[in-house]
């Protein structure tokens, strides 16, 4: 697991404590039970706070997987 | 703190037993701030217990207010914005700004105002209540440049002002000073306003939620401050240079004593007590107090201890004379010998220097003075308590010396008992959270279930006041207990130890079975590490453990036990 990877599943630890390990890497809003609208601000800000950026309200609609988090936040990284 | 540290720290008392419930009403999306507050609770409360912060429902500041209200909440911390006044003041709304819309909202805040008045006034009397003025800026209707404020504005400001300034006198309401809200950043977060409804940036929601945890855990204030004199309330000394040599004044480049006399007045005017502990001949200090330019009324001054022993023996002496804990102290010097030589004797005690030659920092010594001793508001019983003092003192030495019943007598004292308890009337549980010494068992209760034992059928309260011919000392002492047939049992039972020496706990123990036409009273004594007062008084009556260990004094055993009782009883039922 990379940096980032690894950044952004302790986010998701840190704001749904009851989630597996194993659950993390595929986890979205669909699958885990507690990632409601409110649940969903909270994580981006977590990892907003994690990684010193600011995610826009189109970023804020779309970002709702670790897939999608990780590939916006490396593709970001890349362009950086 | 940060959102991520605050999560883990929640995070990891998860499970944990002994839930503490607090409310937040606000009128946004509690979100980070109620994440945050909740975090600095944990920080603040004692052990590894856990807390719930509860909050309500987007939009609805004052339905918020009469929700918790209606909870079992510790405490509750309520976040006015500007849109909870108008939501045209905010960034969500589409209402427009035009001169009727803003002639229109002056209006509608008014009413506002009245409505949320009324709310947090019912809510103070259920619990305390935090309440934070906005901190977000208005938007940009005035007429004027930004740097320029507008007579919009000001009568916004005024309108709150006016709001804030009876609520703040409402007891149980603390009103969260705006300035002291310390963030790296500004308050606003536009974004997150417009895509959660979250208002603030999170260092600045961190900031708010660090003072409004100020302000719900205030630690227990200081009781008494001792002051060296030479250096220290003035600058000199006064046994080389003569009384006249002494200064405190502006004109002697010596102001920093004259504000350091000025804070030890308006201290003694809030009920704090002081004394004087200083190595100089006793003539020496007397002279150099009676000067009648000093700042600070010398009378305030109770007990001066000036002599060339160690500091630790005067102390020690004054700290007997006042009868209070050395945890409940500060002691100011200039000298770094001498704090540390007290700091060692009393390792509890509060020890500052007296920084004389260095302005900032003697501002910083006051402002530290304003926090040790501030409280949430200020009661009849800390005017008295300064002039009470003295009288306490000399009745503890003559009854030492006499301890008799009729030295008692000659103080021509009355208890007055009240049977009834104003719910308003934060003085009992004040001396219920506050007093150590004579403590049944040194539990503690909350605002919240204080009103919930005022409430039940069962409940026996008495407040003791007493006053003599030296006059009053106010409420003084507190029994809280529960009846069922002729048996009374006891669970709180606090007096104030200024009272002490008079045999008022003989009167309320006797007021007691009367009152309740009693067999017998037990007593949820407990053991604590200050609680000898009670223990000794307990020995005396003959309060003793039964074979379960259960301490319970029957009416003939108290009536046999008690000795004379010395003072007039005025008992108030109404």
């Amino acid at each position: 697991m990379n940096d980032t990877k690894e950044r952004v599943a302790r986010c998701f630890a840190t704001v749904f404590p009851d989630i597996r390990q194993d659950e993390i890497a595929t986890a979205s809003m669909e699958s885990v039970a507690g990632w409601d609208s409110v649940a969903h601000v909270i994580l981006l800000s977590s990892i907003a706070e994690e990684f010193g950026l600011n995610f826009d309200l189109e970023e804020f609609r779309s970002l709702v997987s670790y897939a999608l988090i990780v590939d916006f936040l490396e593709r970001n990284s890349a362009h950086g | 703190m940060t959102l991520n540290q605050a999560l883990a720290l929640i995070n990891s008392r998860k499970g944990n037993r002994g839930n503490a419930v607090y409310s937040l009403a606000c009128g946004f999306e509690p979100l980070h701030l109620a994440t945050l507050l909740r975090a600095h609770l944990l920080e603040r409360l004692p052990g590894d217990g856990n807390v719930e912060v509860q909050s309500g429902v987007y939009g609805d500041l004052r339905g918020n207010i009469e929700s918790a209200a209606r909870t079992a909440a510790t405490a509750c911390a309520v976040v006015l914005e500007w849109s909870d006044l108008d939501p045209r003041l905010g960034l969500r709304s589409s209402g427009g700004w035009s001169n009727e819309a803003k002639a229109d909202l002056i209006a509608n805040c008014i009413e506002r105002y009245a409505r949320l008045e009324a709310a947090i006034v019912a809510l103070a009397g259920r619990m305390p209540v935090a309440l934070a003025p906005p901190s977000l800026p208005l938007p940009p209707i005035g007429n004027t440049i930004r740097a320029q404020s507008s007579v919009l504005e000001l009568e916004l400001e005024q309108q709150l002002a006016r709001f804030l300034l009876p609520v703040a006198r409402v007891s149980g309401v603390r009103v969260v000073e705006r300035s002291r809200i310390e963030a790296p950043v500004a308050a606003l977060d536009a974004r997150m306003e417009l895509i959660a409804g979250f208002p603030y940036t999170i260092p600045f929601a961190n900031s708010l939620a660090a003072s409004l945890v100020d302000v719900i855990c205030q630690p227990a204030p200081k009781k008494g401050l001792i002051t060296d004199l030479d250096g220290t309330l003035w600058s000199g000394i006064a046994g080389e240079m003569g009384v006249e040599g002494l200064s405190w004044s502006q004109e002697h480049h010596t102001q920093t004593h004259g504000l350091y006399q000025q804070m030890l007045g308006h201290l003694a005017g809030c009920g704090v007590l002081l004394a004087a502990c200083s190595k100089n001949e006793m003539t020496t200090a007397e002279a150099a107090l009676a000067r009648k330019d000093l700042f600070l009324n010398a009378e305030s001054l109770f007990p001066v201890c000036a002599n060339w022993g160690p500091k630790s023996a005067s102390v020690g002496r004054i700290l007997d004379t006042w009868n209070i804990a050395a945890d409940a102290v500060v002691f100011v010097d200039d000298s770094p010998m001498e704090l540390d030589e007290v700091q060692r004797a009393y390792p509890g005690m509060t020890c500052l220097a007296f920084p004389g030659k260095d302005p900032a920092a003697v501002w910083n010594l006051l402002g530290r003075l304003r926090d040790l001793f501030g409280k949430p508001e200020l009661m009849e019983e800390d005017r008295l308590r300064q002039s009470s003092i003295r009288a306490s003192a000399q009745v503890r030495e003559m009854a030492a010396q006499g301890g008799s019943a009729e030295f008692l007598r000659t103080l021509e004292g009355t208890v007055t008992l009240a049977w009834q308890v104003d719910q308003a009337d934060k003085r009992p549980l004040e001396l219920i959270n506050k007093t150590n010494q004579f403590n049944l068992n040194g539990l503690r209760l909350g605002e919240s279930e204080w009103q919930r034992l005022l409430g039940r059928n069962d409940t026996i309260v008495a407040v003791a006041s007493y006053q003599d011919k030296f006059g009053p000392l106010g409420k003084i002492a507190v029994l809280v207990g529960s009846q069922a047939g002729r048996k009374v049992r006891v669970s709180h039972w606090v007096m104030s130890c200024r009272a002490f020496s008079r045999r008022i706990e003989h009167h309320m123990l006797d007021s007691l079975f009367r009152h309740c036409d009693a067999e017998e009273i037990a007593f949820a004594f407990a053991n604590t590490e200050k609680n000898q007062p009670l223990r000794e008084f307990f020995a005396a009556v003959g309060v003793s453990p039964d074979a379960e260990g259960a301490y319970r004094i029957l009416r003939s055993g108290f009536v046999d036990g008690r000795g004379a009782l010395p003072h007039e009883v005025s008992n108030l039922t109404e």
